[in-house]
């Protein structure tokens, strides 16, 4: 495989970048693979690499309606991050933050992580005291936290308010200095790349219509592009989870709801790091580019649209201008909406199901984008071995039978309260 | 000083009206009605700022909207604003602007190295590279590409402007003031409709304005401003110019920016800034008209390098000539409309035209006037680096593959028309799939899905008459539907010139031996060479392209790029253009001012402020406020130099001493009405409701289905079929829904009203072994004894002729009670309180003192009732009913939750009896063990016990009943804290409940 | 914005709704013994799907009725909306 460097960038400059090779090929479907997994998203491609990278797995196919990345790895708001109060959470996130750490060198593609921390800001006494116990189990998971007060907050982010004529000052904040963003797509190309050159096949505009199971066992797929064999299938498909889950005639604890997000027009650095609301749900980082890219609320009923309306933006960009004024004089670029699966308590699933040979990896709720290359490694684990991992052993499908329940915000089953 | 470029007397602009202003710190004049992209150009200057990547020089490219790159930082009143395009900033006396993206000139920029070395900087080149050191990334590299990106400069300073919204309803919107705008909007008025016309710039008459044609017998322009006047009298017609619809959203809600101050130096006082329009329509009729296309060539983003159609407008509109020796770059008709103008207004063009033998109506005036035009000839690239300075041209075989000898011919502009793009992004984002037109080589509209209807160029119709005929027609037929009118107006006849079939090309091929760089996207510097790599790589997918390069992905958002940008693709991978990609379009149409976004709910009012009607009497007796969701609670009251842990200390000792009030107006109040009121009690509640006699409070938890704890409360029997319920501050609301939900759709056989009393009942919470003298005094007829008004009691009084309920409740532990008046007496009610309390030397007290009080007697509140809790973990079994069902039973089977080590509260207190222990500390058994340290529950709530003088915390532990005695540690990593600790039951203070029975 | 008709106000836009998720579960009957499965299909499990969707809304800051709302999720349009003891058809 050609590897990028400066080297190569500088080489390949003299003969006019005419000789680059393919990031990934577009092979037709073979007959039969040993894995097949249905989406191209970030997660799905991430399980397809390690799939490869650590179990030697490499008949292995990745199915994707669209292209590649098109889903919620390509409309985030492309922030990383560990910093939940639940063990469950809080470790596998935190697996996760080290395989960020290298993946522009393990996949030799720059994917741009930028530890640049993430503030969640309080502004009540009480809220203090929930993000302690958050940051107190952070910090007991071996996961970095600090307690800012309203004077550090300040010298990070001054330009939030700190006037008197604010409805909810700032308090002071959460903030986990080693947590960031990456560019989203970087990451779904550099797993690709990757995978395709380790065999795996990606194979794009390819929709899946059926299953073949007997005698609770799963044989195949059956395609939009014909029908392919599989030994094992596992599910990486986000929004689009309940639509496969009514084909395999199974109702799972998920719904699907509409996220928003924006961008400004770019500016010249003025933020740092990532920001989140606390009298509120608003989060903010400033791009490479120089867009402030903003997200919140979910447009709060269940949705396929990838548009969402104008009042939910109005409400989130209001907590946006609460917390940071200064966005009143800039504008709003590009707003996007994403599908997401929401499930009942806000936490993942990966997990075997009651068909054998079937995966499920889905819940990610708005939290799926950091979660890539955990959910990735966790999910190839659990296939290629065909038991959980003890990284995904809390993010079991039963648990919302026994109980076990992992509920960062306390919220319960109203999927489209955010 | 003299403008070079102006021209006498042609054009709109108020000549009797000068204005002044500054650009790069040097002063111009223009006129009113100019735009500062229009006196810049009068003024001769062309280069306004630089590229994003390379950092090239860059000029104006358009006239409005759609311009990619002439992008100013604008100075206003003190305030600044980024990336404002200078083709859409009116001028106003004073304005101030500069160069964006460049340092330290725009004249001599460092970052123009960039340009140097772009052969290293394809698109992507930065997935390939800076990729080690690994730290490098973040420490070096980034902060140089962030600081080299960006364009202008936000200020952090806070907006001073006032924005507005509006909300609307009406018959017909139409977006567009150009001929078909007009046309279906007097149509429409005709007929009574309620017709608002939206048009983005100041000036109505879109096209018209600039095209040499004739309605009705007269100019297109002045028949325009007839029927605008017309409209503008009508009672039933909103005409908006300044006002761009920016989004279709579901069910023809559209949402309209109007700018109601840019234009003037200062923003008048009660005016907004800018004026949001959330209009509902019936009908929209989409009239926005089409955006000429680029011919892709070398270097054609030097500076001089425009639209030909922005050439016409800058002379037609302003007067402004764009270059005095134009070279015309067309594929089309629409490149000889300007040169004719040109040469009219006594400035030689040359025309270059891709065609080999076109014939036209236009093209004969144009010889007729003896325009200079060379066939089948390209622009192969501009040469100059600040400023067009000459042209390669050559001609070009019909197959368009070969390019004969090149040619070098003196010009200081090239004006370029490569035909037209309809703007359907209104039409796409009502969800309206939009189709390919292969005589138009353009997206038009496809089957409406919304209530919509596109008209004119923006339909892709470019015969003036065909489409003043058919708006006049969908005005009047969609009007006729709604208002049922049908008042025929008679069409205008017109006359235009004739024009022949546009050539399909769109991109000049390199010379042999050449590598100019083609632009695509002028503000992301997209290149053709770029496309062609991003589909070398396999980034093959029109999004993967879009992505891989950043086509079409800045602030103009691809008006001018998107189609050529498809169109290349096109070519390369051998597919036709709808194959290769389907163009969605997603609000907003062009950036979006987020103040006018936000509205008026900002600072302060960003959120609405509740405040009992004892606020002011806090307010005077020095209370701290704090934030109780949206409401406003007194903390503390503050007395000399309180702070917060000592004024708490003080309210809560004097509680449980002698006598204190608390403001508890905040709680949920609901109203319960009904022969089955019980019931549905019975049924919410996890405990028994159907035996509570009349006058008797009760304590519920309540459950959500799930089996977690929603709320707890009070609720009394005020009479056989009316409860008077009681919530927690923040579940009020929710609790509401919650019971409506219930009665409604569950088990509408209940005969039960419910309505929320919130904001009827003023409270006031009596508490402290000295409470039952205070209460005698403010009734001193009734019978408050204990066996009178026993605990859990109910009864009404009147406080010197105020009807009250009084509740002997308790949430402090001790003997206490509550008392409601209605709102209006509030006030009266505590003064009374306190008058009648003061020799009993009562004292208020805030929540601050309320946590204390009801942390060391082991009530829970909502640091327990997180929303992750039961009730066994809250130690309320005693409360969950094994006789009856309720809302949540069926879960508390789930075997975690009734698992023998569940969690469970205790009480704790540190071994030292000193170190406060920090709420959300969390408790572990070797506070040594190597991490993860298993954690075996958390500190809930802490406070100071003010009856025994020590520190106390409640926590939720694991296996929490037998664990009480064994020592533990309290963890605070974040404040660095190890305390070693005692687990005790949670009922710290009189545990057999004495006191409130007292 | 949605624009929603209540059928007890009339046409009215989405900001006056709460969202109450889908009308098509139905609560187990009061002392019913059921399995944790049919349980656990109440409380958890949801369809969800691509399409018609019956769901609640509450009319909140109008009449405060519950009511049922047939809307496509994926286009948003709403075919019918029923007061809550309206029969579905």
């Amino acid at each position: 495989m050609q590897k990028y460097s400066i080297f190569n960038l500088v080489k390949n400059a003299f003969s006019n970048h005419q000789n680059w090779d393919l990031a990934w090929k577009d092979p037709e479907p073979k007959e039969e693979y040993d894995v097949v997994i249905i989406g191209g998203g970030g997660h799905g491609l991430a399980t397809a690499y390690y799939l490869a990278k650590e179990h030697n797995i490499t008949k292995v196919a990745i199915i994707e309606k669209g292209w590649i990345g098109g889903g919620n790895v390509g409309r985030n708001t492309t922030i990383i991050r560990s910093n939940y109060m639940h063990d469950e959470n809080g470790l596998f996130s935190e697996f996760g933050m080290d395989l960020w750490r290298k993946m522009s060198q393990d996949l030799n593609y720059n994917v741009m992580f930028s530890p640049r921390g993430i503030i969640n800001l309080a502004h009540s006494d009480a809220q203090m005291n929930v993000y302690a116990r958050r940051g107190n189990s952070m910090r007991l998971n071996g996961i970095d936290a600090v307690l800012l007060n309203r004077e550090q907050v300040k010298e990070i982010i001054p330009m939030a308010d700190f006037s008197e004529n604010v409805r909810f000052p700032i308090f002071g904040g959460l903030m986990q200095p080693s947590a960031g963003t990456a560019r989203h797509d970087a990451v779904a190309w550099g797993y690709a790349r990757q995978a395709d050159d380790m065999g795996v096949d990606i194979i794009q505009n390819c929709e899946v219509i059926g299953f073949d199971v007997s005698a609770g066992k799963i044989n195949g797929i059956r395609t939009s592009r014909g029908n392919i064999k599989a030994k094992k299938v596992g599910l990486c498909v986000a929004g689009s989870t309940n639509i496969l889950a009514e084909k395999l005639n199974m109702t799972l604890p998920i719904e699907t709801h509409l996220l928003q997000a924006c961008v400004s027009e770019p500016v010249k650095p003025v933020l740092d790091s990532v920001v989140t609301f606390g009298a509120g749900h608003f989060y903010i980082s400033q791009s490479d580019k120089g867009e402030m890219v903003m997200g919140g609320d979910l447009d709060g009923y269940n949705s396929y649209a990838q548009r969402g309306n104008l009042p939910t933006l109005q409400h989130v960009l209001t907590e946006g201008i609460a917390m940071m004024p200064f966005l009143s004089k800039l504008k709003m670029l590009r707003t996007w909406g994403g599908i997401m699966d929401m499930s009942m308590d806000g936490s993942p699933i990966i997990d075997k199901t009651h068909i054998d040979g079937l995966y499920l990896n889905c819940g990610w709720c708005y939290g799926g984008f950091k979660a890539t290359p955990a959910s990735g490694w966790t999910f190839a684990h659990t296939i290629a071995q065909d038991r959980v991992h003890e990284l995904n052993a809390g993010y079991s499908l039963n648990r919302f039978n026994t109980g076990h329940l992992i509920d960062e915000k306390g919220l319960g089953t109203k999927t489209w309260i955010s | 000083m003299s403008q070079d470029f102006r021209l006498e007397s042609v054009g709109l602009v108020n000549r009797d009206k000068k204005l002044s202003f500054k650009f790069n710190g040097k002063k111009y004049f223009g006129y009113e009605g100019d735009t500062l992209a229009s006196a810049l150009l009068a003024n001769g200057v062309h280069l306004v700022g630089r590229s994003f990547k390379y950092h090239r020089p860059r000029g104006f490219f358009g006239a409005g909207v759609d311009e990619p790159y002439a992008i100013v930082q604008l100075y206003r009143n003190n305030e600044t604003e980024p990336n404002i395009k200078a083709t859409e900033q009116e001028l106003f006396e004073g304005l101030e602007a500069k160069s964006v993206n460049c340092w330290p000139s725009v004249n001599f920029d460092i970052g123009a190295i960039n340009n140097f070395l772009k052969i290293f900087l394809p698109a992507g080149f930065y997935y390939k590279t800076f990729m080690w050191p690994k730290s490098f990334w973040y420490r070096i590299y980034e902060p140089f590409i962030r600081k080299a990106a960006g364009l202008g400069v936000a200020s952090t300073k806070h907006d001073k402007e006032r924005y507005e919204h509006k909300y609307e309803y009406c018959d017909l919107l139409i977006a567009g003031s150009g001929p078909s705008g007009l046309s279906s909007a007097y149509a429409a008025a005709k007929n009574g409709a309620k017709v608002i016309l939206a048009e983005d710039k100041p000036r109505f008459g879109g096209s018209l304005l600039t095209d040499d044609v004739n309605i009705g017998n007269q100019s297109g322009k002045d028949w325009a401003e007839g029927i605008v006047a017309e409209l503008k009298t009508m009672p039933n017609v909103v005409v908006k110019n300044r006002s761009q619809i920016f989004g279709y959203y579901d069910h023809n809600m559209l949402v309209m920016s109007e700018k109601v101050s840019d234009h003037l130096p200062k923003t008048k006082k009660y005016h907004p800034n800018k004026r949001l329009w959330y209009i509902r329509a019936k009908e929209v009729l989409i009239s926005s008209g089409s955006i000429e296309r680029p011919i892709v060539f070398g270097n054609n983003d030097t500076p001089g390098v425009m639209l030909s159609s922005a050439a016409k407008e800058y002379l037609k509109v302003y007067g402004v000539l764009v270059g005095k020796n134009p070279l015309i770059f067309t594929n089309n008709d629409s490149g000889y409309e300007t040169a004719i103008e040109f040469q009219k207004h006594g400035v030689q063009p040359t025309v270059l035209d891709s065609r080999k033998n076109p014939e036209s109506e236009i093209i004969d005036e144009a010889k007729s006037l003896g325009i200079n035009i060379k066939n089948s000839y390209v622009v192969v690239a501009a040469q100059g680096y600040k400023k067009v300075k000459s042209a390669d041209v050559a001609s070009i075989s019909d197959d368009k593959k070969q390019l004969g000898k090149i040619e070098n011919i003196k010009c200081d502009c090239i004006c370029v028309s490569g035909f037209w793009t309809p703007s359907i992004h209104l039409a796409s984002q009502s969800g309206n799939k939009t189709k390919f037109k292969e005589e138009i080589d353009a997206f038009v509209p496809g089957i409406s899905k919304q209530q919509e209807t596109t008209l004119g160029a923006a339909n892709g119709v470019f015969s003036l008459e065909e489409t003043l005929q058919t708006s006049f027609a969908k005005g009047g037929e969609l009007s006729k539907k709604i208002t049922d009118n049908d008042n025929k107006v008679s069409i205008p006849n017109v006359v235009e010139k004739k024009s022949s079939k546009h050539d399909k090309f769109w991109c000049v091929p390199l010379p042999a031996g050449k590598n100019y760089k083609r632009f695509l996207d002028f503000q992301n510097d997209v290149a053709v060479s770029d496309i062609e790599i991003a589909l070398r790589e396999g980034y093959r997918s029109i999004e993967h392209v879009k992505r891989y390069t950043t086509l079409g992905m800045a602030t103009d958002q691809g008006k001018t790029s998107n189609l050529n940008g498809l169109q290349l693709v096109s070519e390369i991978e051998n597919k036709v253009v709808p194959a290769v990609g389907h163009t969605t379009f997603r609000p907003p149409y062009t950036p979006i001012s987020i103040g006018a976004i936000v509205g008026r709910e900002v600072g302060k009012h960003s959120k609405p402020t509740r405040k009992s009607p004892m606020h002011a009497w806090h307010e005077k007796n020095n209370a701290v406020f704090v934030d109780a969701g949206v409401w406003l609670r007194p903390r503390y009251y503050k007395r000399g130099n309180e702070n917060l842990f000592e004024g708490s200390k003080r309210e809560a000792k004097n509680v449980r001493t002698n006598v204190g009030v608390c403001d508890v107006t905040t709680l949920g109040k609901i109203d319960i009405k009904g022969p089955d009121a019980a019931e549905l009690l019975n049924r919410v509640y996890t405990n028994a409701w159907l035996k509570l006699p009349v006058g008797k409070a009760r304590y519920g938890v309540m459950l959500r289905e799930d089996g977690i704890v929603m709320d707890d409360g009070t609720t009394t029997r005020i009479s056989e079929n009316h409860y008077h319920m009681t919530t927690t501050t923040a579940q009020a609301a929710n609790v509401l829904s919650h019971l409506e939900y219930y009665l409604q759709l569950v088990w509408p056989e209940l005969n039960v009203n419910v309505v929320s009393a919130t904001e009827q009942w003023a409270g006031a919470a009596i508490a402290g072994p000295k409470s039952r003298v205070v209460l005698q005094k403010l009734f001193p007829n009734l019978d408050v004894s204990n066996e009178g008004l026993p605990f859990m009691g109910y009864m009404e009084g009147d406080l010197f002729g105020v009807k009250a309920r009084i509740f002997r409740i308790s949430f402090s532990g001790e003997l206490a009670y509550e008392v409601n008046v209605e709102s209006d007496y509030g006030n009266f009610m505590w003064e009374k309180i306190m008058e009648v309390g003061e020799e009993y030397e009562i004292q208020p007290y805030g929540t601050e003192a309320l946590s204390t009080l009801r942390i060391e007697m082991g009530h829970v509140a909502g640091s327990e009732l997180d929303g992750r809790t039961i009730p066994y973990d809250n130690s309320l079994e005693g409360l969950v009913s094994k006789k009856k069902d309720f809302i949540g039973k069926r879960s508390l089977q789930r075997s975690a939750f009734t698992a023998k080590d569940r969690q469970k509260i205790v009480g704790v207190v540190p071994l030292d009896k000193k170190t406060s222990i920090p709420e959300g500390s969390h408790l572990v058994k070797d506070d040594k063990a190597p991490l993860p340290n298993p954690k075996l529950g958390h500190i809930s709530a802490s406070c100071w016990s003010v009856e025994y003088d020590n520190p106390f915390s409640l926590a939720i532990l694991k296996d929490g009943k037998n664990m009480i005695g064994e020592k533990l540690f309290a963890m605070s990593p974040l404040k660095n804290k190890v305390i070693p600790v005692e687990i005790v039951s949670s009922h710290y203070v009189d545990p057999k409940g004495e006191r409130v029975r007292s | 914005m949605l624009y929603i008709k209540c059928p007890h106000c009339g046409m009215r836009p989405q900001i006056e709704f709460s969202y109450g998720g889908d009308a098509s579960v139905k609560r187990p009957e009061l002392n019913k013994e059921i399995s944790d499965k049919e349980w656990d299909d109440f409380v958890y499990n949801r369809k969800s799907l691509r399409g018609k969707h019956l769901e609640l809304w509450q009319h909140i800051s109008g009449c405060r009725q519950w009511i049922k709302v047939e809307r496509d999720t994926a286009t948003h349009e709403i075919f019918k909306t029923f007061k809550a003891d309206e029969e579905v058809v």
